[in-house]
């Protein structure tokens, strides 16, 4: 250490490098003890997760196969070319979007709709929340079990008070076209929850006074809504959009276990179809090269999203 | 760098401790250790036979310097869990010396050099079924041995048949079986008393169950999935038999003889009057739904070519190319099907033998309902396509199902034959390359 000077009536010290290189003592003591809270977390996200990423981008370009690791080529951009050329594929990731599109404003819409109903404070609402936020907390597997039983073409709940109104039973995990649209819903049904008790947070946050204001200068309530709620949730909202958007794109389990994919791959997405081509069929090869190329688009899509979202902001 | 230091350290004691963990193959009485992996869970029937079975090889061999060791690692769904064990440790290299592998791993696990031939050490293969010995064959060379077999057949109750007028006298048998025409005569009867579907032929399963109970119409109707090598699938699959074998299944779906939303448990229940499933639902039946009195008939067949082909096949035992034992491993998976083996396994759980000396004092010992099983397999059971890429033309399979299923939009079935045709083959030479 040396003192180098004084501001005020308090000693400056500076604190050059030693010829070993070693910063002072208080530094190394405080890195020690960061370290050792962060290492375990580090050292299990670079076993778990970095150092995997890297190899599966490098499978990406090999032919390897699951039962022969010891023999595996380099086969350039050929994972690629076939990927585009893979029905299969294409069809998944078109499921993907769809399911991205439809699910989006669904759970977020139902998210907002429960949160603007919850946020008062009444003695019934804790209850409401806590109801509204069970299926969160459960099991995804779970939920779809359930939903299978629900909606059983014969003895699920659901069919059965719909032939009681008269309206005939619906196909819903057994038709390709309303297969996916029924994840959808399902899906949307069990993740709302979540959202809604961010939104509720948002909500919470916005000043009384501001409604106080507005109602003074006779904003009816619709006005009090658009012009004053939604502008101040902004930012949570663009957090839930976010969560929510990655969220969607990793869809697998529900469709696993409620249709295998099918009818005719009507639910088969992206993350399934890793997983199949994988460890059913294998090609660790193959699927490393989608999982690569479907991690760059929505590693794009986040980009675009943030950028739009930036640009409004200034 | 300094920052790495301990995230170093970490790595390296982790790495430590892994290297200290590798499986040692000598036992702790100084013996020669033979490790074995096994499918199913130490608590299971299945499981218990297993042990049992591996218990007497030590004691028969408890003079010889060697001993087996039985590890269970239950599987769930098709193989899950258990073959995921299987691919980890050959990323590892730490397979043990004896594994089970279901029926159509064979080829792939064969040609991967995984599992060794068994020809040379296990001498007697002329006392193993033909279904079972086509099964474990890969290129000439026998390389597995199943542990049991199966079948399916058609079960009935035979008190709704009889109300809705049938004379069970007149129903088929394994020597004399019905046309598919017959076969949906009866359905339509049926139909009509109930005003249900006749039988739940397990069309939603949407797993290998379809592959593994429909293939065998197919080949009823002079068909195949793959030719002889196993290597087209395009100009063989995509043929006349199979669009008639599909019609008839399209049939069944379009009159609403079966259906692909059966109810649960609709025949266990008595609610349709018949099932096609396999030979494991007798225990079911005998366990839990004893009071239903049903029998087996067995497959209907082509009508042109009025041949009886009936699925076969199941979990095996082969020995690993790894193995430094290969004799006592041979001599392992030999033990673990044998005679006695089968009978234990049989008599235990409803399990068909895969052998004709234990077939022979079990077929004394079996139901009426397991004998039409029996009886099917020895005289028609077909193992299902031996290929590398089975994973994926066992799955165009299904869903060449699935899509005539849907038979308004698939009303062209020469045309979906043709699309899967040409899935299976890219699958395929790919594999092969």
């Amino acid at each position: 250490m040396i003192k180098i000077g004084l501001k005020g009536n308090k000693t400056v010290y500076a604190f050059p490098r030693t010829k070993k290189g070693t910063k002072n003592k208080i530094q190394w003591k405080e890195n020690v003890v960061a370290y050792t809270f962060l290492g375990p977390a580090l050292l299990l996200l670079l076993l778990f997760l970095i150092i995997p990423a890297i190899m599966s981008v490098y499978y990406a370009f090999t032919d390897y196969y699951l039962l022969t690791p010891d023999i595996r080529k380099f086969v350039g951009l050929d994972n690629f070319i076939n990927l585009f050329k893979d029905p299969i594929f294409l069809k998944s990731l078109a499921n993907t979007l769809k399911f991205v599109v439809w699910v989006i404003p669904l759970q977020i819409g139902a998210a907002l709709g429960l949160a603007l109903l919850l946020n008062k404070q009444r003695k019934a609402n804790t209850f409401f929340k806590v109801a509204y936020f069970s299926p969160v907390v459960m099991s995804l597997v779970v939920i779809s079990v359930l939903w299978l039983y629900l909606l059983n073409p014969n003895e699920g709940i659901i069919n059965n008070v719909l032939t009681y109104f008269g309206i005939s039973a619906q196909p819903f995990l057994t038709s390709p076209k309303q297969a996916m649209f029924t994840i959808v819903f399902v899906s949307a049904w069990q993740g709302a929850g979540f959202q809604m008790l961010i939104f509720l947070a948002g909500l919470q946050n916005i000043p009384g006074d501001v409604y106080e204001a507005a109602q003074l200068d006779g904003m009816n309530k619709w006005q009090r809504f658009v012009y004053i709620t939604l502008p101040l949730l902004k930012p949570t909202s663009i957090f839930i959009f976010i969560t929510t958007l990655i969220g969607a794109f990793k869809l697998l389990v529900q469709p696993m276990v409620m249709t295998q994919g099918g009818p005719v791959n009507s639910t088969m997405t992206v993350v399934y179809y890793i997983y199949q081509t994988g460890f059913t069929d294998r090609m660790v090869g193959y699927a490393s090269s989608i999982a690569l190329l479907f991690g760059t688009i929505i590693g794009l899509v986040t980009l675009v999203q943030r950028k739009l979202v930036k640009e409004e902001d200034d | 760098m300094k920052k790495w230091f301990l995230v170093g350290i970490s790595l390296l004691l982790i790495l430590a401790v892994a290297g200290c963990s590798k499986d040692k193959s000598v036992s702790s009485d100084g013996k020669q250790m033979i490790t074995m992996w096994v499918h199913v869970s130490d608590d299971s029937e299945e499981g218990k036979v297993y042990k049992k079975r591996v218990d007497a090889f030590n004691k028969k061999y408890a003079s010889k310097n060697v001993k087996a060791k039985i590890d269970f690692i239950p599987r769930s769904g098709n193989g899950g869990g258990y073959e995921d064990k299987v691919n980890a440790a050959l990323t590892t290299d730490t397979l043990p010396d004896v594994i089970t592998l279901d029926g159509p791993n064979t080829a792939a696990y064969a040609k991967s050099g995984i599992i060794a031939p068994l020809d040379d050490y296990v001498k007697d293969q002329d006392d193993l079924l033909p279904s079972i010995k086509q099964q474990g064959t890969y290129k000439d060379k026998l390389y597995a041995i199943g542990a049991s077999e199966s079948s399916v057949g058609i079960y009935y109750n035979k008190k709704m048949l009889q109300e809705a007028g049938v004379n069970l006298n007149t129903l088929p048998t394994v020597d004399n079986p019905w046309t598919w025409d017959q076969f949906i005569a009866l359905c339509k009867t049926l139909k009509e008393k109930y005003n249900k579907p006749a039988i739940d032929m397990q069309l939603q399963s949407k797993d290998e169950m379809l592959t593994y109970a429909l293939t065998p119409f197919v080949w009823s109707a002079g068909g195949e999935i793959l030719s002889k090598d196993g290597t087209k699938a395009e100009g063989v699959f995509n043929k006349k038999p199979s669009v008639e074998a599909m019609t008839f299944i399209q049939t069944m779906l379009k009159e609403g003889y079966t259906t692909r939303t059966p109810v649960k448990q609709a025949f266990e229940t008595e609610k349709y009057p018949m099932k096609f499933s396999g030979v494991w639902t007798v225990t079911d039946m005998e366990t839990n739904f004893q009071k239903v009195d049903y029998g087996v008939m067995p497959y209907p067949v082509s009508p042109k070519t009025k041949k009886l082909v009936s699925p076969s096949g199941s979990w095996q035992f082969a020995m690993t190319q790894k193995s430094e034992n290969k004799e006592w491993s041979a001599k392992l998976v030999d033990w673990m099907t044998n005679k006695d083996s089968n009978l234990e396994l049989s008599r235990t759980i409803a399990a068909l033998p895969v052998r004709y000396s234990s077939e022979k004092v079990l077929t004394k010992e079996f139901s009426d309902q397991m004998n039409v099983f029996m009886k099917q397999l020895k005289k028609s059971g077909h193992a299902r396509p031996v290929t590398p890429a089975y994973p994926q033309v066992t799955r165009a399979f299904q869903q060449t199902i699935d899509d005539i299923s849907f038979y308004d939009q698939n009303k062209n079935i020469k045309k979906v034959l043709d699309t899967r045709a040409t899935e299976m083959q890219a699958a395929i030479d790919k594999a092969n390359r």
